[in-house]
């Protein structure tokens, strides 16, 4: 089987995102001193978050969550709804829309 | 009963397997039913490993029930220890439990279901998520989507393991990372006849496969593969706090897990056609919030109600079974004229006579397997590694089976160390 890579695996899945709205929001300066060291890499089962080195700050894309709320436990910002950081579900239906589940 | 005429006597957060079944409930027993749905339809947003124990369907829907769009019936049922790319697996055909259990794709079965509410009278509307309760006077009145206010006499929330509109209300307290497990799957699509080939079944019946070992690099959790009628699920759960120290991240270990030489060869080929992702809440009896308080009662994946034994997973036939207890309760609260705290307690008591007595038998199985992290790297492992001696002829002197068993057993921690977590194991789970 040939390897699947991050994009191959959500692209079979449907999205109808809310482009300009994100249900997640983070402060990608403020992510250089996490308290939870960038668990959300690790832990996030869709890739949305990356270290962006060069530029020293966290990157993150909504498009593509599949609304999972795992990274919601496991960055203490998000937990707790530290200014700057917060977490909700997409509006209106937008979102992730299963058709397997 | 209702304060005002265009009330209802019961709204439900979410459209899922908890609220389907409560919706469905209160409208046979002839009460006003509104469900609130954040997915563009129900079953848009439900997502599960794959298997759904037929006796909570039974409860809800009586013969019915044989109508629903189930997968296969489970038969076979593989327990699989799996080194990095070797395997011993447990096959097991136990005609005792045919029937018991069906493999379940969670989007086309929720679809069914919010048909069968609609039918016995629920109203359903999808697309509009609940952003607070409406309280007053220390009740819960209803639900805001929005600016819109929709009140009920009774609320019950099914909002599922992401329990934000109960936060908010301050009813339920945010779930403890430790407790929370997350759960990702593939499901790659084959033929019906491809799939009976491959897992040496017919039609209608199929095969359950949980796996514990490399895959999940020694944190507590597994792998899991069910058979549909027209595809494969394929995925793994792991411990959300044990992962974040592997290093690894999660969609890579998914990579690994469908090139896994042990199962890559049931999927090969296949289309992938999903992937997703949901957690799985794990913190056991102990960590069960309050269920019902004035004007409000909690089911399913929201309440926590999703128990892991390890070799069983269950989290569905409870979502059913706690949607019908919160039903009954409220239609007996408003028949009684009395929708508070107490009048809602008997919910509590429902749940204490069935699904909650499960909880109470295994109260200490999650910790045993949360702290016993050789069960999920090392003895698996070792397992594989002493398979492979004991069928090992390549004309080099014999390998007497006592040293194979010594070796396994020291991998393991030593005798008596392997033997305590045994027993440790029997006694919780």
């Amino acid at each position: 089987m040939t390897r699947l890579k991050p994009e191959q695996l959500l692209a079979a899945t449907h999205f109808d995102t809310d482009e300009r709205h994100p249900h997640i929001v983070i402060d990608p300066v403020a992510c250089r001193t996490c308290p939870s060291d960038r668990a959300c890499e690790l832990n996030c089962p869709a890739a949305r978050y990356a270290w962006d080195d060069a530029n020293d700050v966290m990157h993150f894309d909504h498009v593509g969550c599949v609304e999972c709320g795992n990274c919601r436990l496991v960055c203490q910002r998000l937990h707790d709804g530290a200014p700057g950081y917060s977490w909700s579900y997409p509006s209106e239906g937008m979102g992730v829309t299963y058709q397997q589940g | 009963m209702s304060e005002d005429d265009d009330a209802f006597d019961v709204i439900v957060v979410g459209g899922g397997f908890a609220g389907l079944a409560a919706a469905y409930r209160v409208a046979r027993a002839g009460r006003s039913v509104l469900v609130v749905e954040r997915g563009s339809s129900c079953g848009a947003k439900t997502f599960t490993g794959g298997r759904i124990y037929a006796y909570a369907l039974a409860e809800l829907l009586g013969d019915e029930w044989h109508q629903a769009p189930v997968q296969r019936e489970v038969r076979r049922e593989i327990l699989a220890l799996m080194s990095e790319d070797g395997c011993v697996s447990v096959d097991s055909l136990l005609p005792g439990n045919a029937g018991l259990s069906y493999t379940v794709l969670s989007s086309p079965f929720v679809r069914w279901l919010a048909g069968k509410a609609e039918s016995a009278g629920a109203e359903i509307i999808c697309g509009s998520t609940v952003s607070d309760l409406i309280v007053r006077d220390g009740r819960v009145r209803g639900a805001r989507v929005g600016d819109e206010e929709l009140r009920a006499s009774v609320v019950i929330d099914c909002e599922g393991v992401n329990p934000l509109v109960m936060e908010r209300a301050g009813l339920v307290r945010m779930v403890d990372q430790r407790s929370i497990a997350v759960g990702a799957k593939c499901v790659f699509k084959l033929s019906e006849q491809e799939i009976n080939r491959r897992f040496a079944t017919v039609s209608g019946q199929g095969v359950a496969l949980l796996g514990m070992g490399a895959p999940t690099r020694g944190v507590f959790g597994g792998v899991f593969l069910y058979t549909n009628t027209e595809s494969v699920s394929l995925g793994l759960v792991v411990d959300s706090a044990g992962w974040r120290k592997r290093g690894v991240p999660l969609l890579d270990a998914v990579g690994d897990l469908v090139e896994h030489p042990a199962l890559a060869p049931y999927v090969e080929g296949g289309e992938l056609v999903e992937y997703g992702a949901h957690l799985v809440y794990e913190g056991g009896y102990r960590t069960l919030p309050r269920l019902s308080g004035n004007g409000w009662m909690i089911c399913g994946d929201a309440a926590g109600l999703c128990l892991n034994r390890g070799f069983t997973i269950r989290g569905m036939d409870y979502a059913v079974t706690s949607g019908i207890a919160a039903a009954d309760t409220a239609v007996d609260a408003l028949a009684g004229g009395d929708v508070s705290a107490r009048g809602l307690a008997s919910y509590g008591a429902r749940l204490k006579r069935g699904l909650l007595r499960d909880f109470a038998t295994l109260d200490r199985g999650h910790e045993w397997m949360a702290g016993s992290s050789a069960l999920f790297g090392v003895w698996p492992d070792a397992v594989v590694r002493a398979a492979g001696d004991l069928y090992r002829v390549d004309g080099k002197p014999l390998h007497p089976l006592r040293a194979t068993m010594r070796e396994a057993t020291k991998e393991m921690g030593g005798v008596v160390s392997a033997a305590l977590t045994l027993v440790k194991g029997l006694r919780s789970l």
